[in-house]
């Protein structure tokens, strides 16, 4: 009988063969225990340019190639090492100061362990992202060097030694390695390695053993611009060090465990979901839940418990003596929190005494409300599943500055104020504050332990003053996370090598010609904006000999520029969509390509996507084809251009006819959509006009519709719609298209109560069919703008539309609600839209033109896709809202306005206020009515707020009012931002 | 958690640290079983698998996995049966008989050793096949077929040629789309997650294909790659399985383990 025991464990492996073994949990709460095999080698090169030996035994991909060598031969010298360092960071260095790392001024030449690697991996993926990305930055110098591979570094866990303590020890015998093994090289200058780390032990151990390491603070203050670097690193690394110093106070509650969180979650005791911050009240949140039809309300800032806004968080129900009303009270945190101290903010209450009040009021009035005002299930938070934590844009809280910080470089405390109303006062460290006074500056949060009230952040970088334009612009397009460095050279060289000369080519034999339909003889023109450079869409309109027209929506043909998983692709992908800001234009794709090669401008020829319809006189589809083509536009018009030239009887060339054959059919279209139950939804829209030379604001105009306005998007709904249908017939799984969900009914219940109480007019919301008829019934005939206020109303109640692919849902969830459409995409305009793009790709596919990439196939990258560019849809409407907001408020500076409002939302406290004239929504406080504030009634039923004594007014829910608008700079916040203030009610 | 596959291209490292083209620690032995007519016992790193070769024997069971019933019923049948144990994989679960897998795995062993078999030589017998998974790591059909291959040379059961299978994947993911992928050979459990792959067999070093199984998606430009890659590292498993049996026959010639009247059919050291 032979034993099956391992035959010979002194194999040519056995020394250099190990394996590793680890306990993880799953999801579900499963102990799993993993066992990996690891092969030690001793061929991982250290990457160094002093170093011959490691290069040639260097390894080969199996196409032969040697990855080039990447730390430097002379690295840069510092005062404690003037013969040259390279860098080891462990893993707390990178987890506090990742913007250092990735500063363009300083850390070269920096070897990243595998171990560290691995843990920060563990610890942060976005951090671990960004890391990799820093690695494949040629000019930075980052070597992955895998010491747990190679036979000298790889350390075994001891007995009794903690995890981290192993991998400190790992990473102290790589960085002793890396030592001694350049030492062998005998160059002259020989480059010290350098571990940074900020675990005294870790130090203390390093010193014993003789390897080089410091802390990171004393790296950095002995480089250049240690001021401003210094900032950079996190403040709780800090804290690490003299974490025993006190035992601070804890100010929050604890968060439970994740295995509690997450029975809990299981067994339906506790709640997860996406937190909500009140717009208006800093110190209410919401949180929607799947378990419960309405959101449930998180009041208070223990019960919040350190969430952020858009952080995934997990919530316990409160009982029922503790449920409220949601909140008829503004609560503003700059005002109410405005001299705290921040570095006095450890210790104390966490409660301050004015938030104390603010809280105390409400909950008074609640309960003086009578039975019928029912009050919401609250829920307090427990923990966080995910923060949703970015960079955030503001500015330092004035009050927060020492008067001696301003002069002196003294390391203070102060707050930073972001941009966003529903993130918190951030609480940074700096010894530049005298400088960052009146900055828009860039800051992270790093924590947000139990001890302190506000969360904890540290300096980025800052971007120049508050109100100038380039600030401004930079701040917000940060803001809404819109990319807008230059495009990199590895997109531009995607571009076509002839640049702006590239033609259609003349013979119709070349490729770029195969399949395309010659369509240059068609009257086409297009219909655009003033000024527009990236003309997407052209149209044209024939009478056939049988009495039906002959429609051709022709889109430019982007896909042949832009080919699947270039360099260029992926960054179209990313970008997702071209923003649109007042005085500036955020691409998707390169200039060239966008305002020229794929811009569909008249006089040339251009490769174009077209569809092709034969409708009858009453504009029903009789048959539909899509081709490439060669078009020739014969006119680039705007739409008033357009619309005077159709109105002008004395023109009757075929063109001319073409576009009124277009009018009349897109009258009969718009019609169809109106019956089948389409919304026509209004959000107020404006135009700033600027000065042409300086490009400042000088006034603000509410945008025109035109007849030819409609024009052309009915005809490019229609080209929507047709080739939805036609991509979703050839790839019922993959489809890239367009829903819009009906909203919960949940949505407009407030908006039919606040039209019942006041009007005494029904809002029926059973269909989009029933919501269309009754907005039109809500008019005022004395006032037609009420209306309007109603539809902008319940647009806010609506879902927002998103792109999906078409195998994530069945076929009665793809309906776009707004647009009564059962589906539709979106394909018309590529050059400012990827979505459309990958539809055009699909579209091609579909007619046979060329084959599917793969890359456009597979639906798991779809749906990474689509995630990504709803995002980013979104970003880019706020972004482009907010750029108006900004330049609104900058042309009403120095001018007071009077202008009409309407009163949209009431609070107890307070009203807000929609001037159509300029687009924007104020708030105006009671106690900007008048000094001392006036006494005041809310009723909450009949939407009314009374006041009396110092001034008397009553303000009511849709009531048309007149304010006085003028530009105010808020002292305190350095902000400044349109002030509303009553004229007079009715 | 250690690192995923993506980081293959910052070293060209594997996630255990072997090179593309390195097999894992290949251990194996021959007759292990005295009692059966042919066995074996093969690691392939962490996959481990053991193998029982019975028979020829006297046809008795019809309606077991069988190649040849459908070629013609003068050949001997190949029945193959494959058990996977609870305790082979992290999570502990059990597998019918009926399992769907499994009946797979059978088949396709079975019919790539009847091709190679002489089974002609056998008319109305069964040589029955069994193997047991003890662990799992990846790569558990190539594993199967190799232990099958050795346990059939132990039983003495005449074929054309060492039947040696591996697998080969690709450095990125079917949509990432790398132009610069590189194949990688002999996956282990998480590489096999993660990457496309495909397992091969030839008949020893040559390269004449007997099973290609690939169940992921790949694209077409790089399964040419992948199947060199296989190919070649299939003849490596080939010398691996080739030194067993020479070590395993020189030590009974020496030591005297041969039973009286039986006779070798290999060469020593060659």
């Amino acid at each position: 009988m032979t034993s099956l025991k391992r035959a010979s464990e002194a194999g040519p492996f056995s020394s250099n063969i190990s394996s590793k073994t680890y306990v993880r949990s799953t999801k579900s709460g499963k102990v799993q225990k993993i066992v990996r095999e690891v092969y030690l080698r001793q061929d991982i090169p250290c990457s160094s340019k002093i170093c011959s030996k490691c290069l040639a035994g260097a390894p080969r991909s199996a196409a032969g190639t040697v990855s080039p060598f990447v730390l430097s031969d002379k690295p840069a010298g510092s005062k404690a090492y003037p013969q040259g360092h390279y860098l080891v960071p462990d893993t707390n260095a990178l987890l506090n100061a990742m913007d250092l790392f990735e500063q363009s001024s300083a850390f070269f030449d920096v070897i990243i362990l595998q171990t560290v690697l691995e843990e920060l991996r563990n610890r942060s993926l976005p951090l671990y992202n960004r890391l990799i990305g820093l690695t494949k930055s040629e000019e930075k110098r980052f070597y992955v060097f895998f010491n747990e591979f190679r036979l000298e570094t790889y350390v075994n866990r001891e007995h009794d030694e903690s995890i981290n303590d192993r991998n400190d020890r790992a990473v102290r015998r790589a960085v002793k390695w890396y030592n001694e093994h350049l030492a062998q090289t005998k160059a002259k200058k020989l480059p010290v390695t350098v571990m940074l780390t900020d675990d005294r032990g870790n130090l203390e151990k390093a010193k014993k053993e003789k390897v080089p390491a410091t802390t990171l603070r004393d790296y950095v203050a002995g480089l250049q611009e240690a001021d401003r670097l210094l900032d950079m690193i996190a403040e709780s690394q800090e804290r690490g060090l003299s974490r025993d110093k006190k035992s601070a106070d804890f100010l929050y509650p604890e968060y439970y465990s994740m295995s509690k969180m997450m029975t809990g979650v299981k067994n339906g005791m506790l709640h997860q979901g996406i937190f909500n911050l009140s717009p208006y009240n800093y110190l209410e949140g919401s949180i929607k839940v799947p378990a419960f039809p309405k959101s449930l309300l998180v009041l208070g800032r223990d019960n919040i418990n350190r969430a952020v806004d858009g952080d995934v968080v997990i919530v316990e129900v409160l009982p029922q003596d503790q449920w409220k009303e949601p909140s008829t009270k503004i609560i503003e945190e700059e005002a109410i929190t405005k001299n705290e101290n921040a570095d006095g903010d450890e210790g104390g209450d966490i409660v301050t005494e004015q938030e104390k009040k603010a809280l105390q009021e409400q909950v008074k009035k609640t309960q003086g409300l009578s039975t019928e005002g029912r009050p919401q299930p609250t829920a307090k938070v427990v923990g966080v599943i995910k923060r949703n934590w970015r960079q955030y844009v503001g500015h330092v809280d004035q009050s927060s500055v020492s008067q001696s910080a301003r002069q002196g470089r003294k390391q203070e405390s102060v707050f930073l104020i972001p941009m966003d109303k529903k993130v918190p006062k951030i609480r940074i460290r700096t010894r530049q504050a005298g400088e960052l006074l009146g900055k828009r500056i860039l800051v992270t949060i790093d924590s947000w332990d139990r001890e302190s009230r506000h969360p904890v952040g540290h300096f980025v970088r800052s971007l120049g003053e508050v109100e100038t334009k380039a600030a401004e612009t930079e701040a917000l397009l940060l803001e809404y996370d819109v990319q807008y460095r230059p495009f990199p050279k590895t997109v531009l060289d995607c571009l076509p090598k002839e640049g702006h000369d590239w033609r259609v080519p003349t013979s119709t034999e070349d490729p770029g010609w195969k399949d395309r339909e010659d369509l240059r003889g068609l009257l086409i023109c297009s219909i655009d904006p003033v000024g527009c450079q990236d003309i997407d869409d052209a149209l044209h309109a024939r009478p056939l000999p049988n009495g039906n027209y002959e429609i051709g929506v022709h889109i430019a043909d982007v896909s042949h520029f832009v080919k699947p998983n270039n360099a260029m692709d992926a960054e179209a992908s990313i970008r997702g969509t071209t923003v649109y800001l007042v005085d500036k234009r955020i691409d998707m794709l390169p200039m060239l390509l966008g305002t020229d090669l794929c811009s569909l401008k008249p006089y040339v020829e251009r490769y174009a996507f077209s569809v092709l319809w034969e409708l009858n006189t009453s504009a029903d589809i009789v048959n539909v084809r899509f081709t490439k083509s060669v078009i020739k536009s014969r006119e680039a018009f705007s739409y008033e251009q357009a619309q005077l030239r159709i109105d002008e009887n004395s023109q009757q060339d075929d063109l001319t006819k073409g576009m009124r054959t277009l009018l009349m059919l897109s009258k009969k279209l718009k019609q169809k959509r109106m019956d089948a139950g389409a919304l026509s939804l209004s959000s107020p829209e404006v135009k700033v006009q600027m000065e042409s030379e300086t490009s400042d604001p000088i006034d603000v105009k509410t945008k025109e519709l035109l007849d030819t306005n409609s024009l052309v998007e009915e005809f490019m709904l229609l080209a929507n719609i047709s080739v939805a249908g036609k991509i979703y017939e050839a790839f019922p799984q993959t489809a890239i298209l367009r829903r819009h969900a009906a909203p919960p009914k949940t949505n407009f219940d407030e908006l039919a109560n606040q039209l019942k109480v006041k009007r005494g007019l029904e809002l029926r919301f059973d269909s989009s069919k029933a919501l269309a008829d009754s907005l039109d019934e809500c008019a005022d005939p004395a006032e037609p703008f009420f209306n309007t206020l109603i539809r902008v109303m319940a647009t806010r109640c609506m879902m927002s539309a998103e792109y999906f692919c078409a195998g994530t849902q069945a076929y009665p969830e793809f309906r776009h609600y707004g647009l009564a459409s059962e589906i539709y995409t979106h394909f018309t305009s590529p050059i400012r839209r990827y979505a459309d793009l990958v539809a055009h790709r699909q579209l091609a596919a579909a007619i046979d033109y060329e084959p599917m990439h793969p890359h456009v196939r597979s639906r798991g990258r779809l749906e990474a896709v689509c995630k990504n560019i709803n995002v980013r849809h979104r970003n880019a409407q706020l972004a482009g809202r907010a750029s108006i907001a900004y330049y609104v408020g900058q042309s009403l500076r120095g001018r007071v306005a009077e202008e009409d409002g309407f009163v949209m939302k009431i609070f107890s406290n307070g009203f807000v206020v929609l001037v159509p004239r300029f687009g924007i929504e104020g708030l105006i406080r009671l106690r900007d009515l008048a000094d001392p504030e006036p006494e005041s009634v809310f009723d909450a039923d009949g939407y009314k707020l009374t006041t009396s004594g110092s001034r008397d007014v009553s303000v009511e829910l849709f009531m048309k009012v007149r304010v006085r608008i003028q530009d105010v700079k808020d002292e305190a916040t350095g902000k400044r931002g349109a002030k509303m203030e009553l004229v007079r009610a009715g | 958690m250690p690192l995923d596959t993506s980081t293959y291209d910052l070293a060209l490292l594997r996630v255990d640290g072997r090179r593309w083209n390195e097999l894992r620690r290949l251990d194996g032995q021959i007759r292990t079983q005295a009692a059966a007519d042919g066995s074996s016992y093969l690691e392939m790193g962490n996959t481990k698998v053991m193998c029982v070769v019975s028979g020829p024997s006297e046809d008795k069971r019809r309606g077991q996995t069988s190649a040849s019933t459908a070629t013609g019923s003068n050949a001997a049948d190949v029945a193959v049966s494959v058990v996977v144990a609870g305790f082979s994989s992290v999570d502990r679960k059990k597998r019918g008989r009926g399992d769907k897998r499994i009946q797979e795995l059978q088949t396709t062993i079975s019919k790539a050793l009847a091709s190679n078999l002489h089974t002609h030589l056998y008319p109305r017998s069964t040589i029955s096949i069994s193997l047991n998974v003890l662990s799992q790591d990846g790569s558990l059909l190539a594993a199967l077929i190799n232990a099958s291959t050795l346990a059939l040379i132990d039983a003495g059961i005449p074929m054309t040629d060492y039947l040696v299978a591996c697998t080969a994947g690709s450095t990125s993911s079917y949509a990432a789309n790398d132009d610069r992928a590189d194949p990688l050979v002999d996956l282990n459990n998480q590489e096999e997650q993660e990457l496309p792959f495909l397992t091969m067999a030839t008949l020893g070093a040559t390269d004449k294909v007997a099973v290609l199984v690939c169940e992921s998606r790949v694209q077409v430009s790089r399964l040419e790659g992948m199947m060199a890659a296989a190919a070649d590292a299939c003849k490596g498993v080939r010398d691996f399985l080739d030194q067993v049996i020479r070590e395993k026959g020189h030590k009974m010639v020496t030591e005297g383990t041969i039973e009286k009247g039986a006779s070798m059919a290999i060469e020593i050291d060659a």
